[in-house]
């Protein structure tokens, strides 16, 4: 089987324009060959899951090689056979205790997350800056050595510490920047309750 | 059709010509008027429309959808007549407009901001609901625009750009031009039916866009939502006291230089609430922003200057002689380090 005879198919299922001709040449050469037939039917599956369009119900009528594939994807299709099924459904209720959990991590990892998608949008527009995660203007004290003239482990070790300072200065900045907003709330009370406590008492002299 | 006579056309050109010399002179004045008047005509509408709206916090490729609700309710009040003439304390009942408001972050746990009047309620998971005396929400919008921007006139222009379209609506742009480098520029679209609010972003002096707020549902009505009356019976979580003592706290350090219009607005000893780290703080604002300075001893003896930023905010600190001082706010990089680096010490602050 030629490349281009499934080039050709794949255009026309994809609605691109070939020449008639070959275009012609090539659906009679479908309707006679059962291994181009499928391929029309398997590319068309393939566009189907692409953009989504898979029924709830799926006929599989198709080559077997597609039933195949499909019933390994679990995720996208409904379970075939009862052995599957009950795989699935044990799957299921894993993924549902670990489900809470999972998105109070995710919570919890949000606000960490928000820094560094930010930073390396500040990164493009600062070109004198590094563009690392938490962006430096100097390193990292006590890690000023060459990493390469160090043995592995050492090296390491010490990438690791880099981290660990990292992530430790992740928190810290999370903390500041939560207390800031805090402290803003706050102060809009006190100042609010300054200017009625004035004015009360101007109430009161009267 | 009638085809114009040459006349015709050179009159129309003449006029065309004296109307845009005229423009051309008044046109800058007549801007700051119409930007001034569109902002007083925000405030207004803030603080007195019933409406129902939902925006989106777009910074750091993310987008935080929140729902925001806002209406006016008359409520009777006996009150004290107590003026300097007749001091002899007559009760009678006044009709007294009290504002009410909901502002609820939509995704991830619940962040809502009730308001009664003057007693903003914040529901947040960090902490038990408490609520706070003020007239005044804060949230993602800054809280002047719902005030008296007058206040701006000193450290900001305003300048009436043009209309587009925004949320459907027809929009008139207002920029908030800071007049030093040392402060970002407010974009405002504002509605033009009711003066409200329908895009808002926060662009530095080169035009580059740092944080936006693009709503995206708008509903002004004449009744109160079922919402806000029912926020009007709820009874909000008690009041707490906040000591307001410590005006002026005594630091060994000080800020000496912040850029201008910014005034200390307070100065405390506190523990952050995620490290448990002692601070000493001050907070400074100039009616748009707001800045926070920090300052504690660290177990590093050095640190160079590190920073992160949050949308528009800027979250910066540096070690030096085991003094950690932080800078937080919706400042430029280059004024949060001027700010850090002018921090200096009467004498070292206690040691860990």
């Amino acid at each position: 089987m030629s490349e281009s005879k499934f080039e050709t198919i794949s255009s026309l299922v994809d609605n691109y324009r070939v020449d008639e001709q070959s275009s012609e040449q090539a659906i009679d050469d479908m309707l006679k060959d059962e291994h181009l037939s499928a391929t029309w039917q398997q590319y068309h599956l393939i566009g189907d899951v692409i953009r989504d369009e898979i029924p709830q119900t799926l006929q599989l009528d198709l080559s077997a090689q597609i039933a195949e594939a499909i019933a390994d994807e679990p995720s996208i299709l409904a379970p075939k056979s009862v052995n599957n099924s009950s795989q699935q459904t044990f799957k299921a209720k894993v993924v549902q205790l670990i489900r809470p959990f999972g998105q109070l991590a995710i919570a919890a990892s949000a606000a960490g997350l928000m820094i560094i998608g930010v930073q390396q949008n500040t990164a493009d527009t600062n070109e004198v800056i590094t563009p690392s995660q938490v962006v430096q203007t100097k390193p990292l004290a006590g890690f000023a050595n060459p990493v390469s003239f160090n043995f592995q482990q050492n090296s390491q070790s010490q990438k690791q510490a880099v981290i660990e300072q990292r992530i430790e200065q992740q928190r810290r900045f999370q903390a500041l920047l939560s207390d800031h907003q805090q402290q803003v709330k706050l102060s809009a009370a006190k100042s609010a309750q300054s200017k009625e406590a004035k004015q009360s008492l101007l109430e009161k002299d009267d | 059709m009638k085809i114009l006579s040459p006349k015709l056309l050179t009159k129309l050109f003449s006029l065309h010509f004296l109307i845009s010399a005229c423009f051309s002179f008044s046109a800058i004045a007549a801007d700051a008027e119409q930007a001034r008047l569109s902002l007083e005509r925000l405030s207004k509408s803030l603080r007195e429309l019933n409406f129902n709206t939902s925006f989106v916090v777009v910074k750091n490729n993310q987008a935080e959808p929140y729902h925001w609700l806002h209406g006016v309710v008359d409520a009777p009040e006996n009150k004290n007549v107590n003026d300097g003439e007749s001091s002899k304390g007559e009760r009678e009942t006044v009709i007294k407009k009290v504002e009410l408001e909901i502002l609820a972050l939509l995704n991830g746990p619940r962040r809502d901001i009730l308001r009664i009047g003057n007693t903003v309620s914040y529901i947040e998971p960090e902490y038990a609901p408490y609520s706070i005396d003020s007239s005044q929400i804060s949230g993602p919008i800054p809280a002047v625009f719902g005030r008296d921007i007058s206040i701006l006139d000193s450290n900001y222009h305003f300048v009436s750009v043009g209309k587009s379209r925004v949320l459907g609506r027809a929009a008139q742009l207002i920029r908030i031009v800071p007049q030093d480098e040392h402060r970002y520029g407010y974009w405002l679209w504002l509605d033009q039916d009711s003066g409200l609010m329908l895009k808002l972003a926060v662009i530095t002096r080169k035009g580059k866009l740092l944080e936006q707020i693009q709503f995206t549902h708008l509903e002004i009505s004449e009744t109160l939502s079922d919402n806000l009356k029912n926020l009007y019976v709820t009874e909000l979580p008690k009041v707490i006291e906040l000591s307001a003592k410590n005006t002026s706290t005594d630091f060994a350090w000080q800020v000496n230089w912040l850029p201008s219009g910014f005034k200390e607005i307070k100065s405390d000893r506190h523990r952050i609430n995620g490290s448990k780290q002692a601070v000493e703080f001050m907070l400074f604002n100039d009616g748009l922003i707001d800045i926070s300075v920090y300052v504690n001893p660290s177990a590093e003896k050095k640190r160079a200057i590190e920073y992160a930023n949050d949308g528009a905010t800027l979250v910066l600190n540096q070690v030096v002689n085991n003094v950690e001082v932080s800078v937080v706010g919706k400042i430029p990089l280059a004024s949060a380090k001027k700010i850090v680096n002018s921090v200096s010490f009467t004498h070292k602050p206690t040691t860990p």
